[in-house]
């Protein structure tokens, strides 16, 4: 038997499942390869600043990170790659790393760092998702977070400035988008017909702006107007998590158990109401019959029974 | 001074990127025009660290590179050691070279720089071969370029007895110290920002082995990596790979988790002879 696994994640919003880029990889991963995967959202609980997300537990173990998680899945035989050539195989390393390298800086400064963006749309979602007082914090941590990691990577050490390298983080991420469109090409998946470890990444990293309704993003405008890697979100959402609807499944399925339990009690209510019901109605001659044996004792004496 | 080059990539932002950043990307394509200017001069020079006392793995890797894809080019170069090149560099990074009165560092921005005096091996290539080098090239970068920085930085043992003695050497003390002390808290941050904190030179090995094993298997029995001529892609797995095979570090294990790949040691020695004469600058 399996054992029972459960990811803690993000929680959803703007029409995505997790609004958390690793978290999205590991929940389009798990629907390619059929796993099946509880989704516990850490949204208002004190995991929020405490918890490594996205984290997956099976039995006594944890696994953190998207690429360890998707290597524990396939070790588990939920494996979305295994009709894969060795060459392809090899592609999606690579296409990975170019996603790594070139898109995510400016997917960080796009929500993390631009201002218009973190202050209408970032900092209010995942403010509102934290409780109190997290929510003056959380959402600071992880712009201070995401400024230094594009300051450590992308950053000239003489400078260390954001403004200068803002313009060749989106070139490169525009360029990336657009070798990624080049790849993918009028195909539905990136290899072949069902998708691979590559779709899920790719998802990961484009459904946020795809869907996320940034007041100004240059990013988000350049990817609109790539309409098969906008198409190509579309479907996977549309194919694999349409059937969740804003509820997530766990608490449709408490609503279903509650509604289950009322029945059964009204069920029994009932059942006792027309026990009584019929006690009522038989109860009468058995009364009478009741008082008529105690008479006939006391009527032998006396006279004949009427 | 007024320069009218089509910024094409500035058109498509808009608001507060175009101000900011006007700068820096009017800059570029002001160097671009100079250089398509000018043929290339016979006293260019690249900048690296001192071969012998001071050059690390990592820088060793990307000068090798460089070299490699400007000898691949045609283009001559004459390869000048200074003590100080890492601070002479634009961005910081080592190899730059100095061409005409341009000076270029990092392997990326030079591709940019030659092909826009007209020499560029990836022309031949279409949109799709495109994207798969680019990608491959990002591949190098994340993962070999890091685990060798991560092999020099944040393991102790090599850190004390290989890079800290080499970065500092030309230095008298205590700014030899200091250099290298600094040199590796900003390396070690780097790497906890993206994540290779945490991870141990076993987990950092098995990495290099797999990026290999995808190199590898792109490569297969072709003498390229694309089509029968070397693109820049080639120029930069051999810089990485010559270097790691040729350097001696505290253990062997980089060095034998590269040889256990037969093709690739067949491509840099191809390499090797076609473009180095058999032996390497």
């Amino acid at each position: 038997m399996a054992l029972s696994m459960e990811l803690r994640c993000w929680g959803g919003g703007w029409g995505l499942p997790s609004v958390h880029t690793e978290s999205l990889i590991v929940l389009a991963y798990a629907k390619f390869s059929g796993a099946e995967v509880v989704t516990s959202p850490i949204d208002w609980t004190w995991k929020t600043l405490t918890a490594t997300v996205p984290e997956l537990a099976c039995g006594e173990s944890t696994v953190t990170d998207p690429t360890q998680i998707l290597n524990f899945l396939r070790k588990q035989r939920f494996n979305a790659d295994y009709e894969l050539t060795a060459r392809q195989g090899a592609d999606t390393l690579a296409y990975i790393a170019l996603l790594e390298e070139k898109l995510r800086p400016a997917l960080l400064h796009t929500f993390w760092v631009d201002a218009e963006n973190y202050a209408n749309v970032t900092r209010p979602w995942f403010a509102s998702h934290s409780p109190f007082p997290l929510n003056f914090v959380v959402p600071c941590r992880h712009a201070n977070l995401a400024i230094s990691r594009i300051l450590l990577t992308k950053g000239e050490s003489p400078l260390n400035r954001i403004n200068e390298i803002e313009a060749k983080l989106y070139t490169d991420a525009k360029e990336c988008l657009n070798l990624l469109s080049y790849r993918l090409g009028t195909g539905v998946y990136f290899f072949g017909s069902s998708p691979t470890s590559l779709d899920a990444f790719v998802f990961g990293f484009l459904a946020p702006l795809c869907k996320a309704s940034l007041p100004s993003s240059p990013l988000q405008t350049h990817l609109s107007q790539l309409e098969n890697l906008t198409q190509f979100c579309e479907n996977i959402l549309a194919l694999y998590f349409s059937s969740d609807q804003p509820a997530s499944p766990s608490v449709q399925e408490t609503k279903d158990a509650n509604l289950q339990k009322l029945t059964q009690l009204v069920n029994k209510e009932s059942n006792l109401i027309e026990k009584m019901d019929d006690n009522l109605r038989s109860s009468s001659p058995q009364h009478k019959q009741h008082r008529l044996d105690p008479k006939p004792s006391l009527a032998n004496e006396n006279s004949t029974p009427a | 001074m007024v320069v009218a080059v089509p910024l094409l990539n500035v058109r498509e932002s808009h608001g507060l990127h175009l101000r900011v950043s006007s700068m820096s990307l009017a800059a570029e394509a002001f160097v671009s025009q100079m250089a398509a200017a000018e043929p290339w001069p016979e006293t260019a020079a690249l900048y690296q660290p001192l071969k012998d006392e001071q050059i690390l793995l990592s820088d060793c890797a990307s000068s090798l590179a460089v070299q490699a894809y400007l000898r691949m080019c045609g283009l001559p170069v004459q390869v000048v050691c200074k003590a100080n090149a890492e601070f002479m560099s634009p961005s910081g990074k080592i190899p730059f070279i100095h061409v005409g009165n341009q000076v270029v560092s990092e392997l990326g921005p030079i591709v940019q720089f030659t092909k826009a005096k007209g020499h560029s091996l990836s022309d031949g290539l279409d949109d799709l071969q495109r994207a798969e080098m680019k990608a491959y090239m990002e591949l190098v970068n994340n993962r070999l370029l890091t685990a060798e920085l991560y092999i020099q930085w944040c393991d102790d043992a090599t850190a004390a007895e290989i890079s800290r003695p080499r970065y500092s050497s030309p230095y008298a003390w205590p700014l030899c110290s200091l250099l290298a002390y600094q040199k590796q808290w900003e390396v070690r941050r780097k790497m906890a920002a993206i994540g290779w904190g945490d991870k141990s030179l076993e987990q950092v090995y098995e990495e290099v082995s797999q990026c290999c094993q995808a190199l590898s298997q792109r490569l297969g029995t072709q003498p390229f990596f694309f089509n029968k001529q070397p693109t820049e892609l080639d120029a930069l797995v051999f810089g990485h790979l010559f270097t790691i095979l040729t350097t001696r570090l505290t253990s062997t294990d980089l060095a034998e988790r590269v040889k256990s790949y037969s093709n690739l040691l067949s491509f840099c020695r191809r390499i090797e002879t076609s473009y180095f004469d058999g032996k390497s600058s």
